[in-house]
């Protein structure tokens, strides 16, 4: 006999569509202002470890009939309660003793408890949202949209309706009201690892080593976390942006008078719909954290000893100022290196340093693309005449597709929203979804097939994907004689070379029959969309490997039209004033290197040409490859300048730290993103101490170097300089202006639109459309009007610097088995060659292809023990490089540096999940602790990058102490970060 | 002490009188050091009543020490016996007598350990110990164990025991309908006054109770000490309060016996013929 009405409320969770990214714990927590430990929702891992999974269910309260809880409770009137109409269980706090007894009673480990005040906590499905109509915190947030929230009736109906399988878990006939929705059968999943029963959960061990959470107590956990709900109460939101990653979420900004209390995704949003990831929300915990430096500091001890002395701002720009002015004098002006960061912002980069930097007189300014993307920009420019995929996500778009194929692309943890979204149409739709990874990412876990690819041979896999489509005459003739110039020549090319699947086979570790049948599936789906990303550029083949993948989507026609793409992360919007050409001071010596790793012999021997002054908006001490050969050349600067919200390693090698703001503390546009849209983000408070915005930074700096005409001082408000500087007569941006952005509920604009009132266009490059900016007719940006593979002018370029055009197979240098490989003509101390795909006036190095031989590089490190493939990457959802680091949550939730490997390999290095290993390479050695995985392939190893030695909490070696600053590919300059031959030793007992 | 909650909602759900770690933690170390100080500094300096087991002086200590150290007691009368609401003020008065009482009783024993009350001291201490190890770790672990109990979520059933716990469940109800007709199954636990109007069908119905938890197995999914230790600080708790009454029913009726049969030192109140 049930006590409760059919109103009974319940969660229903989907495990289909959970990533695991841990929203709904941040939203749980911002909503509840819980503190480190305590938790009403936890996602665990789901699966058999011994089978391998990467499946997740979250954890929270089953608002059971016969709640277990409630009859343990010894208090009378009982301190849990359960509404008789809602069914939903709450704990009534002021009657909890914190005897603890609903914790042991509780079978789900669904009861919380708060250590420090000593009474049990649970999730009561957000009692005080639903008093105003509004659906419990989780269930909003959810990138997946894994969390609905409604009557229990409604869920069962709902997944009668879909046939989805409900999971029975009612092993103690409590008759729980949530709902788990069962992930959905596989067929014919290569290295299916997914588990038969899934009797088993677990989390990676050290996400719950005691000691590791014990370092978040330490702290206190600042505004609003552990405060009461009246103390954070919310009396205004504004709306604005997520500037952290390259999802760039709307979101709302909470505010108790001027304090900000919380972020959330702004459900104004047709698009995103209030989804956000738990960066966003723990934004807060960025805004309001103790470790964000204040005040301007000096140094005055020894690099890297960490010894400074508070300055003013006008002491400290008033030296930095005098000191470049004599770099300049003494020098030259391209002695001044400058490394922005897309911490920074792009309106920080791409304009006021870009102009600072021309007024000086320095070329040398780069980005992280520079480790990040290069290479796939290059592609895209040669291929269609601009940088990113021209689609849009939306359900006639990408929401359309018949297939999608992620290689090299772990989105469901770079871009979690932009994955929930095509993970939902996926299942709606009934797509297929394959991906390529050496790991089971969160992101293959979805997909119907999965291929644990050997790391850094995508392009032979692309190559056999080419032949055997083309084999068959599967690809689109038509699309290809009248949009593709110079197919047949690659056509031939591929063909001639027999770059058939049993040639790709024992190179890629996927069987001919399988390459076949994807070759086979991309050419049939109608609409393939097919998603690259840091897998494919972090290589020395990558804007080949790049080149091959779109020519793939080329010929099948996935090009320019809706719901088929190939789609390379995000594209940045075409921001880049430029000075006036009077004030363009002369710059004599060209760009020594495209990568900034290709500086560090200017900085050490003065070769080409000497850096000796370096301003640095980043980390470089944990992001640049080769830290060894980094942190050598560093120590010979004369001038290091460290614009930064948070004191990390590069800051301890600094002579001047200056104290920069974020985000809603200056005003900015979010960051370059898959769908091309442009989200503006108000000024809403003041950053801390004396902490600056970057553009006043820039401004005051550049008025001390006499830049002040152009730089003038009402650009320090970055919303003036956006209209008057940014987007004036680009013909991509100039209808983004901050009317029509402050219009919109939700703050973005997708460019390109020309004007203000111009519309915005869903779909770019469709037939008998005009690419922006082009002549009337012309389809794609590039000078034929089609795309381009094959070109003289292409040729010449890639001749310029050794290479060929025609997508000949080479991978990396370190591998297990023998295959050619890239090695560069020039070391970085000698001048070079003009790199053409760098606009002349940048150096590169020559490259020359290795065919595999006698006593390879490869078989050297081998004979020395260095036997893995070291693969690193983005760590997860939680994380984005060093920023998250300094967020208790963030922490919480993965705090360690981890080494994911396989159980066979744990298994001979006699290690346990959990223990601590050195990892090795050839070129330097770090710390992790292990995670035992089958989700990785036999012989890889996965570390995660963002762990600096200077964190607060955990502190760790950054992962490129592994890496080569050497492994650079000759068109992009782009390092190979992703296949490093390496050794993993047990440390202690 | 009264706080606000930061992770309830309103307002009438979420003020209680909290005992902080870092209070707990220092009335732990003043309560200790105060007593070895008192005996290692003070105590040869008192006058001979303070320094003599039995005094008036030290008898009325033992009173107060004993009525502070009952309020343990009351607290677990309040709780049980329908006052939920001042539970938690209550359980932070049982820990501040609990510390004040202790120091009081140990006055009162004037330092004689050879004794058989002496054996109450063990019993103290052993509440205050496993009370503070209570609050200060096993609070952490039971912090952890949110989410950990991840095999409660596989989708493998033993179908055998839900057969078990449905017939119990049913036994249950069935009983119910005799003890408390109002009452529903699954929300229904024994309360005082059950115990008191039927207790031979409250002791049928607790028996049935702790036959589900076992076939649940809930407590073998936690930590031994996690699983056990508020029943054994309730069990310390009805040991020392038998100590006490043992205590008080020995120097009342039994003053010769205590005092070794030398009337002399037989300076306490207690009851001589009877």
């Amino acid at each position: 006999m049930n006590e409760t009405s059919d109103k009974r409320l319940a969660l229903m969770i989907d495990l289909e569509r959970c990533i695991g990214c841990k929203s709904c714990e941040a939203a749980c927590k911002s909503e509840h202002g819980l503190g480190p430990g305590e938790y009403r929702n936890r996602v665990t891992w789901l699966g058999d470890p011994d089978g391998g999974a990467f499946d997740f269910l979250t954890v929270t309260c089953q608002h059971c009939e016969r709640p277990a809880c409630l009859r343990a409770c010894p208090v009378n009137p009982k301190a849990i309660e359960k509404d008789p109409e809602t069914g939903v269980v709450r704990v009534i706090e002021s009657r909890c003793t914190g005897c603890g007894e609903c914790v042991v009673a509780c079978p789900y480990g669904a009861m919380g408890f708060d250590a420090v005040d000593h009474h049990s906590v649970k999730c009561d499905l957000c009692h005080d949202r639903r008093q105003n109509d509004q659906k419990p915190a989780c269930a909003t947030v959810c990138p997946g949209s894994a969390i609905s929230f409604g009557e229990r009736t409604e869920h069962v109906a709902y997944a009668e309706r879909e046939n989805r399988t409900i999971r029975d878990h009612d092993h103690f006939l409590l008759e729980p009201a949530t709902i788990y929705l069962d992930a959905l059968p596989r067929e014919n999943r290569i290295n299916d690892l997914r588990p038969v029963d899934k009797a088993n959960a677990r989390r990676p061990k050290f996400m719950d080593n005691p000691a590791a959470q014990a370092t978040l107590r330490e702290k206190k956990a600042e505004y609003p976390y552990r405060t009461s709900r009246a103390e954070r109460e919310v009396d205004s939101v504004r709306p604005g942006g997520c500037n952290i990653c390259f999802n760039c979420c709307s979101t709302n900004f909470h505010f108790k008078g001027d304090k900000l209390v919380r972020v959330t995704g702004n459900e104004e949003d047709p698009l995103l719909k209030g989804k956000v990831c738990p960066k966003s929300q723990m934004t807060v915990q960025m805004y309001n954290n103790d470790e964000r430096l204040m005040h301007p500091l000096k140094r005055v001890g020894a690099r890297g000893e960490g010894k400074f002395e508070r300055i003013s701002w006008d002491q400290a720009l008033d030296e930095i100022a005098e000191k470049l002015k004599s770099v300049r004098d003494e020098v030259g002006s391209e002695a001044l290196a400058m490394f922005i960061g897309t911490r920074t912002g792009i309106i920080t980069k791409s304009g006021y340093v870009r102009m600072f930097a021309q007024m000086y007189g320095t070329p040398n300014v780069e980005s992280t693309d520079a480790f990040c993307a290069t290479s796939k920009a290059i592609a895209y420019q040669l291929t269609h005449g601009t940088i990113g995929a021209g689609n849009s996500y939306t359900e006639t778009d990408l929401g359309a597709a018949e297939l999608y194929v992620y290689i090299g692309d772990n989105q469901a943890e770079t871009r979690p929203v932009y994955f929930g979204m095509i993970n939902d149409w996926r299942i709606k739709n009934g797509a297929k979804m394959v991906a390529i990874d050496p790991r089971l990412t969160p992101t293959a876990s979805k997909a119907d097939r999965w291929f644990g690819i050997r790391p850094g041979t995508d392009m032979a896999l692309a190559l056999a994907l080419a032949y055997s489509i083309l084999e068959r005459n599967l690809h689109d003739e038509a699309f290809c004689e009248e949009w593709i110039v110079g197919w047949e020549i690659w056509r031939d090319y591929i063909l001639d070379n027999a770059y058939t699947p049993e040639w790709a086979a024992p190179i890629t570790d996927i069987s001919a029959e399988d390459i076949r049948w994807l070759a086979e599936q991309i050419a049939t789906a109608d609409g393939c969309v097919m998603f690259g990303s840091r897998g494919i550029n972090q290589h020395t083949n990558s804007t080949q490997t790049n080149r091959v993948l779109m020519y793939v989507c080329a010929i099948t026609g996935n090009w320019g039209r809706k719901g088929g793409t190939y789609l390379n992360m995000s594209a940045g919007p075409p921001v880049g004033p430029n000075v006036p050409e009077s004030r363009m001071a002369p710059i004599s010596r060209p760009k020594i290197r495209k990568s900034p790793s290709g500086w560090t012999e200017a900085m050490r021997s003065g070769s080409p040409y000497p850096i000796k002054a370096m301003i640095a908006c980043n980390n470089p001490f944990s992001q640049w490859p080769d830290q060894n050969a980094i942190r050598e050349a560093f120590e010979s600067l004369e001038l290091l300048v460290h614009i930064e919200l948070f004191a990390n390693a590069t800051s301890a090698f600094a002579d001047y730290v200056l104290p920069a703001a974020a985000g809603i503390e200056k005003g900015e546009i979010g960051r370059a993103n898959d769908d091309r849209r442009i989200v503006w983000i108000d000024r809403m408070i003041d950053p801390p101490g004396d902490a600056k915005p970057d553009a006043w930074i820039w401004v005051e700096l550049g008025k001390r170097l006499g830049f002040d005409d152009v730089l003038q001082e009402k650009y320090k408000d970055t919303a003036l300089f956006w209209d008057e500087v940014c987007i004036k007569g680009n013909p991509h941006l100039q209808g983004i202006t901050q009317k029509r952005l402050h219009s919109r509920p939700y703050r973005w604009v997708r460019f390109p639109v020309a004007s203000e009132d111009a519309p915005e266009i869903e779909t770019l490059y469709l037939e008998g459309t005009t690419a922006v900016g082009q002549p009337e007719g012309k389809r794609f940006a590039t000078p034929s009007g089609k795309l381009e593979f094959y070109t003289e002018a292409i040729e010449t370029k890639f001749n310029a610097l050794g290479m060929s055009s025609l997508p000949e197979f080479y991978s990396e240098r370190e591998q297990r088995i023998d295959l050619p490989y890239v090695e560069l003509q020039h070391d970085d101390s000698e001048a070079g060659v003009p790199n053409p795909f760098h606009g002349n006036n940048t150096s590169g190095s020559m490259g020359r292809l290795v065919r595999a031989g006698n006593n390879t590089p490869g078989q050297q490190l081998r004979a020395k023990g260095f036997e893995l493939e070291l693969v690193t990457g983005r760590a997860s959802a939680a994380h984005f490089h060093s920023w998250t680091h300094y967020f208790w949550q963030a922490q919480e939730m993965w705090p360690d540096m981890y080494c994911q490997l396989h159980p066979n390999r744990a298994a001979e290095i006699g290690v346990e999940d959990g223990q601590k290993v050195r990892v090795s390479t050839a070129h330097g050695s770090v710390e992790a602790v292990v995670w035992i995985t089958n989700g990785i392939r036999e012989h890889s190893v996965f570390l995660p990058i963002g762990w600096d030695e200077r964190q607060p909490y955990h502190p760790w070696k950054s992962v490129n102490y592994l890496t080569d600053k050497m492994q650079r590919e000759p068109m992009s300059d782009q390092t190979n970060l992703k296949m490093l031959l390496c050794k993993v030793e047990k440390i202690g007992s | 002490m009264n706080k606000q909650s930061p992770s309830d909602t309103d307002a009438a759900f979420s003020s209680r009188a909290v005992l902080g770690n870092a209070t707990l933690r220092w009335l732990g170390i003043g309560t200790a050091a105060f007593i070895t100080a008192y005996f290692l500094l003070l105590f040869p300096l008192l006058p001979a009543p303070w320094r003599t087991a039995g005094s008036p002086e030290l008898y009325l200590t033992g009173v107060a020490g004993a009525c502070l150290l009952l309020v343990a007691m009351v607290f677990s009368a309040i709780k049980r016996g329908g006052g939920g609401d001042l539970a938690p003020k209550f359980y932070v008065a049982h820990v501040l007598c609990a510390y004040a009482g202790t120091i009081l009783v140990a006055v009162h024993g004037a330092g004689n350990l050879g004794r058989p009350p002496a054996m109450m001291y063990l019993a103290i201490l052993g509440l205050v110990l496993l009370g503070m190890y209570a609050r200060l770790h096993v609070s952490r672990r039971m912090e952890r164990t949110f989410a950990e109990k991840h095999a409660s979520y596989a989708v493998t059933m033993s179908e055998p025991k839900r057969e078990r716990l449905r017939e119990l469940i049913q036994k249950k109800k069935t009983l119910l309908a005799e003890l408390d007709p109002k009452a529903n199954e699954g929300t229904f636990s024994l309360q005082p006054k059950h115990w008191r109007a039927c207790p031979l069908r409250s002791l049928r119905y607790a028996k049935l109770v702790r036959e589900e938890q076992e076939v649940m197995g809930t407590r073998r999914m936690v930590p031994f000490a996690q699983a056990y230790w508020w029943m054994a600080h309730r069990a310390l708790a009805h040991l020392f309060v038998l100590g006490i009454v043992i205590h008080v029913i020995t120097v009342t009726f039994f003053a010769g016996y205590v005092a070794d049969y030398d009337f002399s030192k037989i300076t306490w109140w207690h009851i001589a013929k009877w």
